[in-house]
């Protein structure tokens, strides 16, 4: 049995993000236990001097710290991540790095055809960040267009397909969750190296 | 030209905030920039419409008003900070004043990489097409290293970045140009009726009662205004001279002079000249006439976007050169706005000027040479050849 955080990467009240991420949650429940980390109540980032975490930054980064991987699920705001996601991952970063090494897997949804294509690919490119340096699941791609009409009421995916690819997805993750895990010596090194990448350093 | 400088960053110390003063302090010459900061700006959020509040409607306002927009990103976590992420959001969720606005990106970063991923995303963002911005292709300016860049009196040090900024401002400018272009009567947009050609109102000054059309509407005007002529004298600010001096010194101009009022109507040109000696030809019975019935209808939209232009504050001249004369001339028509003490518009000077001339005269007595490519021409106006060379005789 798996733990694992995931985070919903909008703070609308309505999010067809948040549906998905509750289908996950319930689908996969026999394989581990999901929690759903809700970003709306996060200050925004404004990079203070004394680099402190805020109560709930550092909430969500012991929360990652004690789970064995990660799964973020982003709309699509102008061929990007809604600030509010991107704001959280800059507190990651530029306080306690709560991100390095760990295995993440990508979802998202919106309401055009496109499935947050290119949100997604900008949130791989950030999370390659050395600041960030999150293990994401290569070649993975999971996308739901239409979102709006994907869902039945009882908050089920509605196309067998769909449900068959999040399911190989997600059981590759449980994999790579600890194939990651194993990569020992890479993962000292990236430690050693990643703390002392500052913001400011020379 | 007046351009927004918008500091994409909300952090109290910002590089890139230094690099806009910088840009607005040294290039004050070429551009006038108004650095706007985000840091008030509140987290977008769709379920919390902030549309209206003060900070994003003066963004909204300053943005609207302005010929392009200038914006400096750092560079977090490979993209764009979130802080100008949400200012994004904002200006396209309810309004977009960014769409069809010319926007030139510039970045400064600590590392090596002055900002070179970010600006990348940030293109792609611009590009959305609920913002719908029209970004500067190409002349991409990068500030890696930032903490070395400047001196004690915010200046950036290395003389060829500097050379290599301007000449981004400069291609910036042309750029503006080439996009107000587009977006001029040249394209899609017919503005023919934001002007009233035909004069259809009246002004203060306008004589009543007289056809304008009519080809003595001069000598019916000027008895009706019992206007004076010949010896009497005019006082002037600062002279006093009579009627015949003020048309002989008139005529003296190195240039052909036209006077519109506001009203759209063809009031005066130093005519000393028959028609087809002008280089852009008035005949004396024209005088008096609507600008509809001096120009084809064909160019009605460039002529109105001209007015506007000048009508509008926008611009206090608008020239254009008129290739037509053959190589041995350099004919440039120039419509300079006449304003009162007030600013408040009164019509139109129009002068036209053969300025070879003057060039030669230069040349020849600085001894100087022109270089083939060396002159950057920054106005490209000359672009607008087209809307405006029909402003003369219909004939």
């Amino acid at each position: 049995m798996k733990n694992f955080i995931s985070i919903l990467g909008t703070n609308s009240d309505h999010s067809t993000n948040r549906l998905l991420l509750q289908f996950i949650q319930k689908h996969f429940k026999d394989q581990a236990n999901i929690e759903i980390f809700e970003i709306k109540d996060l200050p925004a980032f404004n990079k203070p001097e004394d680099r402190k975490a805020p109560h709930g930054v550092q909430e969500l980064a012991d929360k990652i710290r004690e789970a064995d991987g990660v799964i973020i699920s982003s709309p699509e705001y102008n061929h990007s991540v809604p600030a509010a996601l991107k704001s959280t991952l800059e507190w990651l970063s530029y306080t306690n790095q709560a991100l390095i090494d760990k295995p993440v897997m990508l979802t998202g949804a919106s309401y055009g055809k496109l499935g947050s294509s290119r949100a997604q690919s900008h949130l791989r490119q950030m999370l390659d960040a050395p600041e960030l340096k999150a293990r994401i699941m290569p070649s993975s791609e999971f996308l739901i267009g239409y979102s709006l009409q994907a869902f039945d009421d009882n908050g089920n995916l509605t196309d067998q397909r769909k449900i068959e690819a999040l399911k190989r997805i997600f059981n590759d993750f449980v994999h790579f969750v600890d194939i990651t895990n194993q990569l020992v010596n890479a993962k000292e090194s990236q430690q050693k190296q990643a703390p002392s990448y500052s913001w400011e350093a020379k | 030209m007046k351009l927004v400088g918008i500091v994409g960053s909300n952090a109290a110390f910002s590089y890139n905030r230094l690099l806009l003063n910088f840009i607005a302090k040294n290039f004050k010459k070429l551009i006038d920039v108004e650095v706007l900061d985000i840091k008030d700006v509140p987290m977008f959020n769709q379920s919390d419409d902030q549309t209206n509040s003060e900070v994003i409607q003066n963004l909204n306002k300053k943005i609207t008003e302005a010929d392009g927009v200038i914006i400096a990103t750092p560079e977090y976590n490979h993209s764009i900070p979130s802080a100008l992420q949400s200012v994004l959001e904002w200006l396209s969720f309810k309004i977009h004043p960014l769409d069809g606005k010319p926007v030139m990106i510039v970045g400064a970063s600590y590392d090596v990489q002055g900002s070179s991923r970010s600006q990348l995303h940030l293109r792609q963002i611009l590009d959305a097409p609920g913002v719908n911005a029209v970004v500067m292709p190409g002349n991409e300016f990068l500030l890696g290293e930032v903490y070395e860049a400047f001196d004690e009196n915010e200046d950036l040090k290395d003389a060829q970045t500097v050379q290599f900024l301007e000449t981004c401002i400069k291609k910036f400018i042309r750029f503006i140009n080439v996009v107000n272009v587009l977006q001029s009567p040249e394209g899609m947009k017919d503005l023919s009726d934001t002007e009233d050609l035909y004069a259809t109102g009246a002004i203060d000054t306008t004589v009543e009662g007289i056809d304008m059309s009519a080809d003595d509407w001069l000598e019916q005007a000027a008895e009706a205004t019992q206007a004076v002529e010949g010896n009497t004298y005019v006082k002037l600010n600062r002279g006093l001279l009579t009627v015949n001096q003020l048309n002989y010194f008139l005529n003296s101009m190195p240039a052909e002079l036209t006077y519109a009022d506001s009203n759209n109507q063809f009031l005066y040109y130093n005519h000393h000249m028959e028609k087809e000696d002008m280089l852009a030809g008035r005949r004396p019975e024209q005088v008096g006439s609507p600008l509809a019935e001096c120009h084809p209808e064909r160019v009605f939209s460039g002529v109105s976007w001209v007015i506007q232009q000048l009508r509008s504050g926008k611009q206090d001249v608008v020239r254009t050169q008129v290739p037509t004369h053959g190589p041995d001339k350099f004919v440039v028509h120039s419509y300079q706005a006449v304003r009162d003490d007030n600013g408040n518009y009164l019509g139109i000077n129009e002068y036209v000027q053969d300025i070879q001339p003057v060039i030669d005269w230069y040349l020849e007595q600085t001894g100087q040479q022109l270089t083939g490519g060396g002159v950057d021409a920054v106005s490209g106006a000359t672009s607008k050849v087209d809307t405006v060379s029909g402003a003369t005789a219909k004939a």
